[in-house]
């Protein structure tokens, strides 16, 4: 599947090139032939043999012990792994999903849970998460702890993150998110979809009342 | 018809991103491809600027509406027309303290002091990708405000471009 799609951007790149060394891109637009291009045109990966979820005790943003088994048992649960110094890719799949909740009926909003596990805990402490959040949405669980923790948990669902470090070049300092979003069914707790970072509002708004259920989407 | 849903086998770890070995290819296929199309644009006609200088422009910019004032992220894609690269060596703002240039590699962005803008092609910021960072801002841009930022080269001239707020699930490809 990843070799399709690098032969997909590399097929996309030269065909943005040729454009535009004719003067007539229209970059705007090329993005969407990666995903096109890609025969893969569900934003959701169903997994044969799903992940078991993370047996992960951290702290919520009320400063309270969260246990992510106890507490997401039997609930259709969403988790990804990120940090709130991230501009880019954390905020939009967290608004994505915030967007894509809104459009679920009242009695489903209350089933869902979404967890958002942070990568990067020394900054990300329960107020600064919850803060963060909120500007999202406010039902929205964030988690933070021990680096240690998070990394096994992320593994399991393999999702590799590193620990906030300092660029040797640059001096800044630079923390990790992964790339996916794991959907665990409340009927057996797996993790049985993932959603890459290139899955929008519309793919989660279609996906998520089957998610709610337990079903494939 | 209905296709079945997709079923794979677990994926190994994922956080190495295509969108970095698109950009790679990218800039690696500018050398080559440019080479081919050099002559290709003298016999279709279509160049004509190739001795020139830098050519460029500003497209497709925007930035999806932050969660706070404390960081965003701004998007655009510098078109080069000429026949001679040149350097993105600087983005700033008034409406922002601090405005950086960054790559995305596997899940972590890295600052990057410049980036190149290559002959007959483009550099491209996009969500997953490279991409500016703008932190302590003024005020928390809000769906409809417009950014004025000036981006400085190496060689060309100063450019100033006005990006737009969009919401923050602003997708390009839709438009929405």
């Amino acid at each position: 599947m990843r070799k399709k799609t690098f032969a997909a951007a590399a097929l996309l790149a030269a065909a943005t090139l040729t454009l535009s060394a004719c003067g007539s891109g229209d970059d705007a637009k090329s993005p969407v032939a990666v995903v096109a291009g890609d025969n893969s045109n569900k934003a959701a990966t169903i997994l044969d043999q799903p992940f078991e979820k993370p047996d992960l005790v951290l702290t919520d943003t009320q400063g309270k012990k969260y246990d992510l088994r106890a507490e997401t048992k039997g609930r259709p649960t969403l988790v990804y792994f990120g940090y709130t110094h991230c501009p880019d890719v954390c905020p939009l799949t967290m608004n994505n999903l915030a967007v894509a909740k809104k459009a679920l009926s009242k009695a489903d909003q209350a089933k869902l849970r979404v967890v958002f596990v942070t990568t990067d805990p020394a900054r990300d402490t329960p107020s600064e998460l919850g803060k963060w959040l909120k500007g999202i949405d406010s039902s929205f669980v964030g988690l933070t702890g021990d680096f240690a923790t998070i990394q096994a948990g992320a593994r399991t669902l393999g999702i590799s993150i590193e620990p906030t470090h300092k660029d040797k070049k640059t001096g800044k300092v630079v923390s990790v998110h992964g790339t996916q979003v794991v959907a665990f069914s409340p009927k057996t707790d797996g993790g049985y979809v993932l959603y890459g970072e290139d899955a929008t509002v519309d793919d989660y708004t279609k996906d998520l009342p089957k998610l709610i259920k337990g079903e494939n989407p | 018809m209905r296709r079945p849903a997709l079923t794979v086998r677990r994926p190994a770890l994922t956080v190495r991103r295509p969108a970095l070995t698109g950009r790679r290819l990218a800039l690696t296929g500018v050398a080559a491809t440019g080479t081919a199309l050099a002559g290709a644009l003298v016999l279709v006609g279509c160049g004509g600027s190739a001795a020139s200088g830098a050519e460029l422009s500003v497209g497709a910019s925007y930035m999806p509406q932050p969660v706070s004032a404390d960081m965003a992220a701004g998007f655009l894609t510098i078109t080069n027309k000429g026949g001679t690269k040149d350097e993105l060596t600087s983005v700033t703002s008034d409406s922002a303290g601090d405005i950086t240039m960054h790559e995305t590699n596997g899940g972590a962005m890295e600052e990057v002091r410049s980036f190149e803008v290559p002959a007959h092609g483009q550099l491209v910021f996009k969500s997953g990708g490279n991409h500016l960072m703008f932190e302590k801002l003024k005020h928390r841009p809000e769906q409809g405000d417009t950014i004025t930022l000036k981006l400085k080269f190496a060689e060309s001239g100063p450019l100033t471009v006005e990006m737009p707020v969009k919401s923050a699930t602003y997708n390009p490809s839709t438009g929405h």
